[in-house]
């Protein structure tokens, strides 16, 4: 785990849902030393007999309740987050992750300049900004609109116009290009670069007509392959007559023409009357298809597999290529590629002047100097409102405007259960055991040392909350490190007032309490730590296990290492962060909460006044530190 | 510096009264330089200040290892360092008295060292905690954004700029009208001087169009002209703010 220790990760019950193996529990209920992977979670791990009290209890409940959760296992990588990134459901009373929600966007935006943009335009404006925001094509710096003239004071605001980088002082002078008004940037730049020819898409339907006379549905496919050579024949001669006197199209203009070219020749070859599947199964290509199926058709041996002694059809019209200029077909030329490296060459190029990889992927893809980059416009970003994925409640709502960091709906998960922070108990000098190790380096905990680390939870709702805590005797894994919470189960009191504790004198007797609990500094079984006016602070007694190969693993049982070429092996496959200890730990707290809110409440029992009890049960992953390979 | 004292044109020693501390440097500013009072100023070189040039706060000169040449026009900002700190092998004697020509008292120099220059040229802007090491020459109207780093005999051509966190490396170069951005040696960017060609894709869109271009456009020179004339109203707003918020002296 990336995030420094002491961490805290909870667990969305929705990754939850794997099969069952019963076979895989039984075995680790009878061999819990050889797989120690699979220990029974314990609710109380204070008493031995508590244990096999709860053991025995927990056989009989649900099997899926059962499990321990693994903070190791390859899954968890998907269900384990920090608390502030987790939502929370009312309406399932259940935690949420990003991936339990889905997401629907309330309203595009200009993060440069907050304005909004219909999602009408979105599309049109090229998910882009379309007035002045744009991105330095370099750097991506923002840009700005400044004017030359008012600079050099000949005549205050008139313009020219440019824009300019005040990181990396690219403007628009590097690549010729100035600016008559100080507004509408997006569409002077695009009236600049729009290389589409006015008359281009009615010569592509010009052209596509003339092929349509030749496909006509009476004419036989060899006929049409017999003019479609010849008219090819012609052009080659006609073609570079036709190349030369027409100017080249830009990249936006041929995709255009490609794009009509090839959308009428899906149109006139799909709406044959021979195709019958482009109608049924909608098939996005159906030239393909029937050029596929014409092919089989002609095949011989296929014709006398799938009916063979039908009569042969007609040849369906087949799509062609574009074959013009004007329907899209660049020809490269011979040159390109030597003025290129020629240029590339040049004294006034060199490396600095080809753009790089990063540059390029934004801009068209026949820039490949840094003189051929425009200005981009800046990306819209979007306001996204979350809803659950099962019951369709909004989890967030933020406000659409731009301008508003507010949301109108926010649910998040602290402000329903109680905020786990964690903290190593720095043993006080007349109270320390001897045999208790120095907790102050967490990255270097020394194994079979017992630590006490203080879990704090402090609960954010106005309810008081009843905790209790479980976790398995054993860590999960193969580093077997003990972990025994002093004071499983304990109340949280509510979040109220804060002038509330200080006008209450019965709160203060209580803080001073806890505070002498404090300074007494010997952690007691079933006691709690420490306790303030919605937090509560519990011990836990961890003994880190030795790692796998370690010098101080000896007659500690663990079944991998009993010999030295065990040992080798053992070290060799140690995976990474074996030595992180992480403690998996189930929480569940109920409340008792108004039962207005919520009349079909999924709570056990009624209270008189109108009070139900509420639960709620997850697991929690405590990131203590990591664990020393020797001592 | 509380020490200041008013500009004279013969050099200056600060450090004649003291006899403990790092010595401080002969100092030969012209009047109409603005320098914070906090502007620290050590070695036995001599640093000189050219006109109209400001020193903000805090800045920091070292002349161990030569003089220092600010010229004219400048702006070194807050933090700045230019030179280099004595280094614990080869630290100055504190009471060594100031001389024009230190390389004379070999008694008090551990060992006779070839005098390294260190040249900002004018209108050169310094910005805040940005190095130029000794042996360092900036040329006119360069630019060293913040946390920039020139380290020793680098040549930083004239109108170009080093961005923040850039480092240009002992001995490299920098040529004129170039941009060096990103991060530790960084890209570099040659910055448009006179009229450019206009950009291939306008021409291509003109000539399907079929329709005239557009007019050219101006120089990319003007841009650093209108940059320059900024760079003079800074300077002068600044002379007015720095007096009185740091109670320093305009010379």
């Amino acid at each position: 785990m990336s995030r420094p220790f002491p961490y805290t990760y909870i667990s969305c019950p929705c990754a939850d849902t794997p099969v069952p193996d019963p076979a895989r529990k039984r075995r680790s209920r009878e061999s819990p030393q050889k797989s120690p992977q699979k220990p029974p979670p314990e609710r109380a791990n204070t008493d031995q007999d508590k244990k096999l009290s709860a053991k025995e209890e927990e056989q009989g409940e649900d099997e899926d309740e059962e499990q321990t959760f693994d903070p190791r296992s390859p899954r968890s990588n998907f269900s384990l987050y920090p608390p502030e990134q987790l939502l929370y459901c009312e309406e399932c009373h259940q935690i949420k992750c990003p991936r339990c929600i889905t997401e629907e966007i309330v309203s595009w935006y200009c993060p440069s300049c907050l304005f909004e943009t219909p999602s009408s335009m979105v599309r049109s404006d090229g998910n882009r900004c379309g007035r002045n925001c744009f991105n330095c094509p370099v750097c991506t710096a923002p840009l700005a609109v400044s004017t030359i003239e008012n600079a050099t004071g000949n005549a205050p605001q008139q313009g020219p116009w440019v824009l300019s980088c005040g990181y990396c002082l690219w403007t628009t002078l590097d690549i010729g290009i100035k600016f008559d008004k100080p507004t509408n940037i997006r569409s002077q730049l695009q009236k600049m670069t729009d290389s589409t020819p006015p008359a281009a898409l009615d010569r592509s339907r010009q052209a596509s007509r003339t092929f349509e006379d030749l496909k006509h549905p009476l004419s036989s496919y060899a006929s049409i392959d017999e003019q479609s050579n010849a008219r090819e024949r012609d052009g080659e001669q006609a073609a570079p007559k036709e190349d030369q006197g027409a100017p080249p199209m830009g990249m936006d203009a041929r995709f255009a023409a490609l794009k009509n070219f090839y959308r009428t020749q899906i149109s006139e070859t799909s709406n044959s009357p021979n195709d019958h599947l482009s109608s049924e199964f909608g098939f996005s290509s159906p030239g393909a298809l029937n050029r596929l199926m014409s092919l089989y058709a002609s095949s011989s041996r296929l014709s006398g597999l799938y009916g063979g002694s039908k009569k042969p059809k007609s040849k369906p019209p087949v799509m062609r290529e574009a074959l013009t200029a004007s329907e899209g077909l660049q020809v490269a030329s011979e040159n390109s590629e030597t003025d290129m490296i020629a240029r590339l060459q040049s004294p006034e190029c060199g490396w600095d002047g080809m753009a790089s990889i990063d540059q390029r992927a934004t801009q068209s893809p026949d820039a490949r100097f840094i003189d051929d980059l425009l200005p981009l416009p800046v990306l819209l970003r979007t306001k996204r409102a979350k809803r659950c994925k099962s019951c369709k409640h909004i989890l967030v709502k933020p406000e659409s405007k731009p301008q508003s960091t507010r949301f109108r709906i926010r649910l998040i998960a602290l402000s329903y259960i109680p905020l786990p922070t964690l903290r190593p108990l720095a043993p006080s000098s007349s109270s320390a055991l001897p045999a208790m190790a120095p907790t102050s380096d967490l990255n270097s905990l020394p194994p079979l040392r017992p630590i006490h680390i203080l879990l704090t939870l402090k609960n954010h709702m106005f309810d008081p909350v009843r905790i209790t805590l479980a976790t398995p005797p054993v860590t999960p894994g193969r580093v077997a490190t003990k972990v025994t919470v002093l004071s499983p189960q304990f109340e949280i009191g509510a979040n109220s007032d804060v002038w509330d504790e200080a006008l209450q004198g019965a709160s203060a007797p209580l803080t001073s309490d806890s505070r002498s609990a404090a300074l007494r500094g010997v952690p007691e079984a079933g006691k709690v730590w420490d306790k303030g006016r919605n937090w509560t602070t519990v011990v836990l007694e961890v003994v880190p296990g030795t790692l796998p190969g370690s010098s101080a693993e000896g007659g500690d049982g663990n079944p991998n290492t009993e010999t030295n070429d065990e040992d080798v092996l053992a070290v060799a496959a140690s995976r990474q962060d074996e030595d992180v200890l992480e403690i998996p730990v189930f929480v569940h707290m109920d409340w008792d909460a108004d039962a207005q809110l919520d009349q079909q409440n999924v709570g056990k029992g009624s209270k008189p006044d109108d009070k139900v009890t509420r639960e709620l049960a997850y697991w929690m992953v405590l990131g203590v530190g990591r664990i020393q390979p020797s001592l | 510096m509380a020490t200041l004292k008013p500009p004279t044109n013969t050099h200056r020693s600060s450090s004649a009264s003291h006899s403990s501390g790092p010595p401080k440097a002969p100092l030969k500013a012209d009047p109409t330089a603005t320098i914070a009072d906090t502007v620290v100023f050590q070695g036995r070189y001599l640093v000189t200040i050219g006109a109209g040039t400001v020193v903000h706060p805090r800045a920091k000169f070292y002349a161990y290892e030569g003089p220092i040449f600010v010229d004219d026009g400048c702006i070194i900002c807050e933090k700045a360092v230019i030179g280099a700190p004595p280094t614990s092998s080869r630290s100055p004697s504190p009471s060594r008295p100031p001389s024009t020509s230190p390389t004379e008292s070999g008694a008090s120099t551990p060992e006779p060292r070839k005098e390294i220059s260190t040249r900002i040229s004018y209108f050169v802007t310094v910005g805040p905690l940005a190095t130029v090491e000794p042996g360092a020459h900036v040329h006119s109207s360069a630019t060293i954004e913040a946390l920039a780093t020139i380290r020793r005999g680098a040549d930083i051509g004239a109108h170009s700029k080093v961005c923040s966190r850039c480092e240009i490396a002992a001995g490299g170069s920098v040529a004129e009208w170039v941009v060096v951005y990103g991060q530790g040696p960084g890209m570099r960017r040659k910055r448009a001087r006179g009229v450019k060609e206009m950009s291939p894709a306008v021409v291509a869109a003109a000539q399907v169009a079929q329709s005239p271009l557009p007019g050219p456009a101006p120089a990319g020179k003007v841009i650093e002209d209108a940059r320059l004339m900024v760079l003079q109203k800074e300077r002068e707003v600044l002379g007015r703010m720095l007096i009185p918020a740091a109670g320093g002296r305009k010379k």
